[in-house]
């Protein structure tokens, strides 16, 4: 089953699979290898403009439905993983924006999206995670700048950034109470990338420590009131879950699809593994997992389309479908065997490429407090 | 039945391919051959083939004055079919003609047979060539075909027949595309329809440098390099060498497929060869479903170990 | 420059067709019908002219009423308008009726579009029938230089320059306009659409006429299919699996030799 979307969208659908089984799926593999940011596949996607499904209309967006958005994302998280996270990074970077923002950030921020630039979100640092109200990173109010020092960490395209969205103590005393949002520019003095990471998975997706060292932040680049940093963050992340979700329902898809390929080419015992119920079962129960996230996922967009409170299915969608993905990339590496674990087939790059799906955008341990104090609260 | 068979011309030579029509159509009844461009000479020497030889004389340097002097031929002649080989002129001068006669016309056709009922029937394939189509033509004017190279043998040479020699008048304004240069790119011989082996490779060379394996197979067997389309495409060899719907159609003694996943565009092309080898490493892959020996393996591993076993039984 | 493309909606080719065994005609009723690939090619290189060039392209077609989406999608990749002639009794037609229609076609969209036609674009083949001949008979028809194998064309005095591929390289012709070209495969692929585009193409409207209302009356036709086979099936052979690639060498060369094929 997929998304049940509209017939006009399922024809932009057929190009985005051919675009991502012409352009992504084996291109993916050198880079896979090598770490390097694939710029030539990310040049194309955005002549495709599939880096700006988060701008909304009034901004020079596409006007996508949200539930046609993630039909879309989960075919090209299908083709990888690293690349839908690197395009649905500028959807994470604009979520704060659109929240707290006024019109003119707004739109700047929006125009550099449409513009063919990368949005960034960086909100983690080395000793807070999970516990994000604890960062270190501050802003001093200087006249009409802050100035803002600290170190951000595991961010996501903060190398090839063009606008960023940093978290910032403006008052150490108040706690959560006490951080506030900022905008700032590609090039600003004092901001600098550190070394990107050498992941485990999602390697097409560049990841680095964003360093403010003296940055000086003109007051209107603050988004919204002083003070209102961390809601903005929570409710950004309430949003982005649920796409981080689509992302590992698409490699969840993927998994199956090849592990079926597989299992019905492979002949064992004078048949084809497929007719094997030790087989069929790990393929029913990968379906049913991965079914299981994709509604998750539909309903967290249908109720936030309603304008009603998501977070809670948002964080259970997220949770579910990041363990789910995990199990199903096991379960496929299981399928081919001594081919799963081979770095000749392709499996073996998606159980490296599901683990995240279980770290980023909060923890699964942080999704499960978030759905249990909701559940809990709530009675 | 009267016919009129075009011999294409190519360097001052008849092609083969026209050649071999004379076949069917002896079988039908009366031929002419007509050719245009070459010397009496090749005339006569064309005329040995036992169908007299209608030989054009003019500026025929383009496929528009082709047209017209073809034209003005058939006006003349009244035959009942009109044959050319399926080369790319071929492919152009037929349903031209055809619609300046108000007649129908069959692109591509493997076989031409005598009919009671319908004069004529043509055979030929459609949909890459997983399904044969059998056409009759009906029509004011005389009947139009281009036909596959290889589907009939050329005649015995034997006494010569006459040869006529006709000026074709071509209307000035009978030549609309004004031809400016030709330009020769591939300059290498590839015969591909008369090879006795032919070793071709896919996709699944993976790259230039691959692919010269399938070259070195090709000269240690003394064949004649092939390819699919994803080959040419990827330029790691020149389009003359490609094989299937949109190349050449070959029936070799012996195919080798490297690296060939086996799409109709492409086998249909080469289910004439009298066997078949298959060598990739997807064991799902089709061509295995017409090959006689499928090799489920590495090509890069596999190729270099067979050019070194042929050398050896080489001397 | 004023450009028609002529497209065709066939049955996808990565699908292998084969006979229905119940009607013993190609069965292609389940499979998606897609536009022509070469009749892809041929907008593309329109598109790329008109936006080195100046113009615009419209594309037409003739065939079911389901047609319009693929029309659709075509509107998204670069055409500026489209029209479709939908009509029961202009279907089946061969290669001669299919000229026929088209030429009046070509009338209709000029008179739709207010201005005459400089360059009628054909794909050089349908990748379901292959006969390649109603680009051709279409320049006949309408009285025009023909091209056929058309890769580049280009604007040149008095008219256009056209690069056909050739068996060995190319050949260039100059012709004055209208003029009609066939389209081959050129060194570059269609663009995939925009989604501000192609969500902007699902939503217009696509001009259908019946043959009476695009003023084609209907025509014999000259080709009879007298029926459809499939040419025999080869047997597959013995498969040779082995972990060591010499062995499955030696193996296949001692094959090789047992049939006397080396």
């Amino acid at each position: 089953m997929a998304y049940i979307i509209s017939d006009d969208a399922r024809e932009l659908l057929k190009d985005v699979k051919e675009f991502a089984e012409k352009e992504i799926k084996e291109q993916v593999k050198a880079y896979d290898i090598s770490g390097e940011w694939p710029k030539e596949i990310y040049d194309k996607a955005i002549e495709m403009q599939l880096h700006m499904m988060d701008v909304p209309e009034e901004y020079g967006g596409l006007g996508l439905d949200h539930i046609d958005q993630a039909a879309i994302l989960e075919q090209i998280a299908w083709a990888d993983a690293g690349v839908a996270v690197t395009l649905n990074g500028n959807g994470l970077a604009l979520k704060p924006v659109l929240i707290a923002g006024n019109e003119e950030q707004k739109q700047k921020c929006c125009d550099i999206i449409v513009n063919g630039g990368w949005g960034v979100f960086a909100l983690t640092e080395p000793d807070a995670g999970c516990d994000a109200g604890n960062g270190k990173t501050t802003a001093v109010r200087s006249g009409d700048e802050y100035i803002l020092n600290g170190r951000k960490c595991f961010i996501t395209n903060a190398q090839v950034g063009d606008f960023y969205v940093v978290t910032a103590m403006t008052d150490k005393s108040k706690g959560t109470r006490g951080m506030s949002a900022f905008l700032i520019y590609k090039d600003t003095p004092g901001l600098s990338v550190g070394n990107h990471e050498n992941k485990m998975g999602i390697r097409t997706s560049v990841t680095s420590d964003l360093v403010l060292d003296d940055v000086r932040v003109p007051v209107e680049n603050r988004l919204g009131e002083e003070g209102t940093g961390f809601i903005t963050a929570m409710k950004t992340l309430d949003l982005a879950r649920t796409w981080c979700a689509v992302i590992g329902v698409g490699l969840a898809q993927r998994c199956i699809d090849e592990a079926v390929n597989y299992a019905k080419q492979r002949i064992q015992f004078g048949k084809p593994i497929s007719s094997h119920q030790a087989i069929e079962f790990k393929i029913a129960d990968m379906e049913i997992r991965t079914e299981a996230s994709r509604q998750l996922v539909a309903h967290a967009i249908r109720l936030s389309d309603l304008g009603m409170s998501f977070g809670r299915e948002s964080a259970a969608a997220k949770c579910f479908a990041g363990d789910s993905v995990v199990q199903t990339a096991l379960d496929a590496v299981q399928i081919l065997g001594g081919y799963g674990y081979s770095r000749e087939y392709p499996v073996e790059k998606l159980l490296r490429d599901a683990k995240i799906f279980q770290i980023f955008e909060g923890t699964n341990e942080i999704q499960r407090m978030v759905v249990g104090r909701s559940v809990i609260s709530s009675h | 039945m009267n016919t009129i068979v075009y011999l294409e011309t190519k360097e001052g030579k008849p092609l083969g391919g026209s050649l071999e029509l004379l076949t069917p159509a002896a079988a039908l009844g009366t031929v002419t051959a007509v050719v245009a461009g070459v010397s009496p000479e090749v005339a006569q020497e064309a005329a040995g083939y036992g169908a007299p030889v209608l030989l054009l004389e003019g500026e025929l340097g383009c496929d528009d004055a082709l047209v017209a002097a073809l034209e003005q031929v058939i006006r003349e002649k009244h035959p009942d079919l009109v044959l050319f080989a399926a080369t790319q002129t071929g492919k152009d001068l037929a349903p031209r003609l055809a619609q300046r006669f108000g007649s129908g016309c069959v692109t591509d056709a493997t076989a031409v047979e005598g009919d009671e009922t319908h004069k004529v029937v043509f055979t030929r394939p459609a949909y890459g060539g997983t399904i044969l189509e059998k056409l009759a033509l009906t029509g004011e004017g005389p009947m139009f075909a281009n036909v596959r190279t290889g589907s009939y043998s050329r005649p015995q040479t034997g006494a010569a027949a006459p040869v006529e020699t006709m000026a074709a008048a071509v209307a000035e304004d009978a030549v609309r595309a004004k031809l400016v240069e030709t330009v020769t790119e591939i300059t290498e011989l590839v015969n591909l329809e008369g090879a006795d082996v032919i070793v071709a490779g896919g996709r699944g060379m993976v790259d230039a440098e691959g692919f010269k394996l399938v070259e070195e197979l090709a000269q240690v067997l003394g064949g004649v390099v092939g390819a699919s389309r994803p080959a040419i495409e990827a330029g790691w060899v020149s389009r003359a060498h490609q094989i299937g719907q949109s190349g050449k159609i070959v029936a070799p003694t012996l195919y080798i497929a490297c690296g060939i996943s086996g799409a109709m565009q492409h086998i249909s092309g080469a289910l004439g060869s009298k066997y078949i080898v298959a060598i990739n490493k997807d064991e799902d892959a089709s061509i295995f479903d017409v090959a006689d020996v499928g090799i489920v393996g590495d090509v890069k591993e596999i190729l270099p170990l067979m050019i070194q076993e042929i050398r050896k039984k080489n001397g | 420059m004023e450009i028609l493309v002529c497209v065709k909606q066939v049955p996808d080719d990565y699908v292998e067709v084969h006979l229905d065994p119940a009607s013993g005609t190609p069965g292609v009723s389940a499979i998606e019908q897609v536009n022509n690939a070469f009749d892809a090619y041929a907008l593309e290189l329109a598109v790329r002219f008109c936006e080195a060039n100046g113009g615009s392209v419209t594309v037409a077609s003739i065939g079911p009423e389901s047609s319009q989406s693929s029309l659709k999608n075509l509107l998204a990749v670069g055409a500026s308008q489209a029209f479709l002639v939908s009509d029961a009794a202009l279907s089946g037609a061969d290669e001669g009726a299919t000229t026929s229609y088209l030429s009046q076609l070509v009338e209709k969209c000029q008179a739709e579009h207010g201005s005459p036609f400089d360059l009628v674009l054909c794909g050089k083949e349908s990748t379901d029938e292959i006969s390649s001949q109603v680009g051709a008979m279409l320049a006949e028809n309408m009285g025009v230089p023909f091209v056929s194998s058309v890769v580049e064309v280009s604007p040149c005095e008095g008219g256009l320059m056209a690069k056909q591929e050739t068996e060995a390289g190319y050949s260039n012709y100059q012709v004055t306009t209208p003029a009609v070209f066939t389209i081959a495969k050129p060194n570059y692929d269609p663009r995939y659409p925009t989604i501000k585009n192609k969500m902007a193409a699902r939503k217009a409207k696509i001009p259908t006429f019946s043959a009476a209302e695009a003023g084609i009356s209907t025509q014999t036709n000259r080709v009879t299919c007298l029926g459809y086979t499939e040419p025999p099936k080869r047997q597959a052979g013995v498969r040779i699996q082995e972990k060591e690639a010499a062995e499955a060498v030696n193996k296949a060369l001692a094959m090789l030799a047992d049939a006397k094929v080396l």
